[in-house]
């Protein structure tokens, strides 16, 4: 077994301060626990502010603090997201919250190969954590508590003999603090009083007389620790739906500030997809607005913005431009104050390969994203791809609708059929356009068009209520442009006369 | 050139960089242009069809004087080209949704077409004043590098700098850009390197202008016979009243006077 701990120090104020912009990051802020400060980022400690203080006694050392409420639902998602992270390296991923600082442990023995050793997988590791913001201290170590003790005590135990040989692990786990262990922190003034600060100085101690003072809990805990007594755990399994919130520090009224929320959710949506094997193929994302301007009916409680990708994607800066330009597009009723996250449509299959040289299938990949992209600030309904119907009528001979993915359809297309006459213009017009007639001649821009060819009659849909009944004509206008016109026959025309009806382009 | 020898001649400069030429001599273009498909337009043409990665631009009094017939062999040479991929057409804004049953005969593949509108711009309603999502989204897609060819009718008022910024986003793209304006505009001045003026020229046929071209200018307007709509007795019928009306037009017009000359020959 080979178990890789990442410890997060700064867990909840990282998760509170996420969804702030680089800028106010900056400022000294700090987490209120009940009246105490919970976590201060580095300006404020500087500044002199330190966890444990009360908020009065921080506020007289630093009157520009920013406080945040410290919210154990958030670290927990947090945690969860990073957990997700890495599961896309090892099956079996733990969390271990005990002596109150956060762990996620990861068991790597057996993808050590496929990742190229401990060192490239930490390396690979440590990029699919940067996009979710956390900063992280790793332990390599052949037990879970062995590792998470070492990341939490110090750096140093990324690469080391530890991660192989017991004996060595031993050895480091005797200078660990006592106060480290989950039982030790409950017995911690005890423990100290008695002059016991390390682990080894524990272990020295007759083990009947440990158990009866401070129960079996503090030995069974030591004994995982150095590989003594099995060790199970429950693994992290990804649930099947992605369903998560974020709430906004200060109130966003334009799209800029809630791209800075709405990027750390989609960071934990690629984790979460990527744990599941699966790649995004469409979300919603909801906008909760301010209860105040919720006093007029006007104003929606929340407002949702649904994307739908035209090919499933797992790249989270493909997933963050799609949202911008439609979060550009939104007119915000109100100002947010929480975003939520909803996605259930995962594709799952063969991942697309990476290609090093341009092919027909990145080309396809290219354009799609591309189409993608446009269809997501200009709408669906604005870019159109052609479906050719078997219809006589010529303005229902071809459909429009909305580009999708290639799928067989455009592989099982028939070539086109280059010797057939050219008998249709380019330019449908979408209304034909009434022409005026003189001496039964149909004008065009007040001049007489000289009919060339047809007729050629046109009787169709009776059935389906739009019930044509033309002959078309082509004709050249005065300037020499040939153009389809078309008079409408009776009985069955509501109207009669001519019409023009395309241009030959 | 002191340093060369008095009896060896100078290089001719259009060996010695692409993008030298002598003023009488044709320009020609870092990469192969696409040929036209008309032998007498390559011809005049630099680099011997339509040149990639920059803009051209085509005038026309009005929409369906046979532009997509000019166009039709080159498009269909990209929507069928060999793998590794035949690439798509990307139209913006056309004054009305093409009709496939026509780009089939002419060989454009209608599968490849991928028709844009811009947000604000109702389908088919021409427009005057430019639309901002339009031409972001003709931006992207000349960047973006992966579509075939590109097909833009833009509108008459356009600020400069816009076509400026199409022609620096165009050199990403691997294909040639048809720009369809109004023939009004010709007298403006435009970042295009090849831009020309259409006009009909009978039935089945086309005239056309070079307007601007790197190379020497070109006077005599330039006509060609396009993909047929007509069978040949009908065309022939077209050409002899065209012939009629004209001769009929120029003696009306002698009788009438110079007002009246105006007004024939306005266009509409």
């Amino acid at each position: 077994m080979l178990w890789i701990a990442l410890h997060l120090p700064a867990l909840s104020l990282e998760s509170f301060a996420a969804t702030l912009g680089a800028a106010r990051q900056a400022l000294p802020l700090a987490l209120l626990q009940g009246t105490r400060i919970a976590a201060v980022n580095g300006v404020a400690a500087q500044l002199g502010v330190q966890p444990g203080f009360k908020r009065a006694t921080a506020l007289a050392l630093a009157p520009q603090l920013r406080f945040g409420q410290a919210d154990a639902a958030r670290d927990a998602q947090a945690l969860r997201a990073v957990a997700h992270a890495a599961l896309a390296f090892t099956p079996l991923v733990t969390l271990d919250t005990s002596a109150g600082q956060p762990c996620v442990l990861l068991e790597v023995q057996g993808s050590l190969r496929y990742f190229g050793g401990l060192a490239a997988l930490q390396r690979r590791l440590r990029a699919a954590l940067l996009p979710l913001g956390f900063g992280c201290r790793m332990a390599s170590a052949s037990t879970a508590l062995g590792a998470a003790l070492l990341a939490r005590w110090r750096t140093g135990f990324e690469l080391g003999a530890q991660a192989q040989d017991r004996g060595r692990l031993g050895t480091l786990l005797d200078e660990v603090p006592v106060v480290l262990l989950g039982a030790g922190q409950t017995h911690h003034e005890a423990l100290r009083a008695m002059g016991l600060h390390t682990l080894g100085d524990l272990r020295r101690l007759p083990r009947g007389g440990l158990a009866r003072r401070f129960g079996e809990a503090l030995l069974a805990e030591l004994d995982r620790a150095r590989g003594d007594a099995p060790d199970p755990r429950e693994p992290v399994v990804p649930p099947p739906v992605f369903d998560e919130g974020c709430e906004l520090f200060e109130r966003a009224d334009n799209s800029a500030t809630l791209m800075h929320g709405a990027g750390l959710l989609l960071a934990r949506l690629v984790a979460w997809a990527r744990a599941r094997q699966g790649r995004v193929g469409g979300f919603t994302l909801a906008l909760h607005h301010e209860a105040r301007h919720r006093g007029d009916d006007s104003v929606p409680e929340r407002t949702e913005l649904r994307l739908a990708l035209a090919a499933a994607s797992n790249d989270p800066a493909h997933l963050q431009l799609l949202l911008r330009e439609r979060l550009a597009r939104l007119a915000l009723p109100a100002p947010t104050l929480a975003l939520h996250l909803h996605c259930d449509e995962l594709q799952h299959g063969a991942a697309p390969h990476g290609e090093l040289f341009p092919t027909a299938a990145s080309a396809q990949e290219g354009l799609l994203r591309l189409i993608e992209r446009l269809q997501a600030r200009l709408g669906p309904q604005q870019v159109l791809q052609p479906l050719p119907c078997e219809d006589h009528r010529p303005e229902r001979s071809t459909h429009w609708q909305p580009v999708r993915p290639p799928g067989r359809t455009r592989a099982a297309a028939a070539a086109p059929a280059v010797l057939q006459p050219l008998t249709r213009p380019v330019w449908l017009l979408l209304q034909p356009q009434p022409l005026p007639e003189r001496q039964s001649r149909p004008l065009l821009d007040g001049r007489p068009l000289q009919l060339l060819a047809g007729p050629e009659r046109i009787e169709s849909g009776w059935w389906d209520g739009a019930p044509a009944a033309r002959d078309y004509f082509v004709a050249q206008a005065h300037d020499g442009a040939l153009v389809w016109l078309y008079r409408a026959r009776l009985p069955l025309a509501q109207q009669e006369g001519w019409f023009l009806h395309g241009r030959f382009g | 050139m002191e340093t060369l020898p008095a009896g060896v001649p100078l290089p001719a400069p259009e060996t010695l960089h692409p993008a030298l030429w002598r003023a009488h001599q044709l320009g020609r273009g870092r990469e192969a242009a696409v040929p036209t498909g008309f032998a007498a337009l390559d011809a005049e043409l630099p680099g011997g069809g339509w040149p990639r990665r920059v803009l051209t631009e085509l005038l026309l009094p009005h929409a369906g004087v046979g532009e997509m017939r000019l166009l039709a062999p080159a498009l269909a040479a990209i929507s069928t080209a060999a793998p590794p991929a035949p690439r798509s057409l990307m139209l913006f804004d056309p004054p009305s949704p093409p009709c496939a049953m026509a780009l089939a005969p002419l060989g454009v593949d209608p599968q490849a077409l991928i028709v844009v509108y811009g947000r604000d711009g109702a389908h088919g309603a021409r427009h005057l004043l430019y639309s901002a999502d339009l031409l972001w989204a003709l931006e992207q897609a000349l960047k973006s590098g992966q579509v075939g060819a590109v097909l833009a009718w833009l509108p008459a008022r356009l600020r400069a700098d816009a076509l400026r910024r199409l022609q620096l986003a165009a050199q990403a793209h691997d294909g040639p850009v048809f720009l369809f304006r109004d023939i009004e505009v010709r007298m403006r001045p435009s970042p295009a390197p090849l831009r020309l003026a259409l006009h009909s020229a009978g039935a089945d046929g086309l005239g056309l202008q070079l307007l601007k071209r790197r190379g020497p200018v070109l006077a005599r307007p330039l006509r060609l016979a396009l993909p047929p709509v007509l069978a040949p007795l009908p065309r022939a019928r077209a050409e002899a009243v065209q012939c009629l009306a004209q001769a009929m037009q120029g003696a009306a017009a002698a009788a009438a006077g110079a007002a009246r000359h105006t007004v024939a020959a306005l266009p509409g």
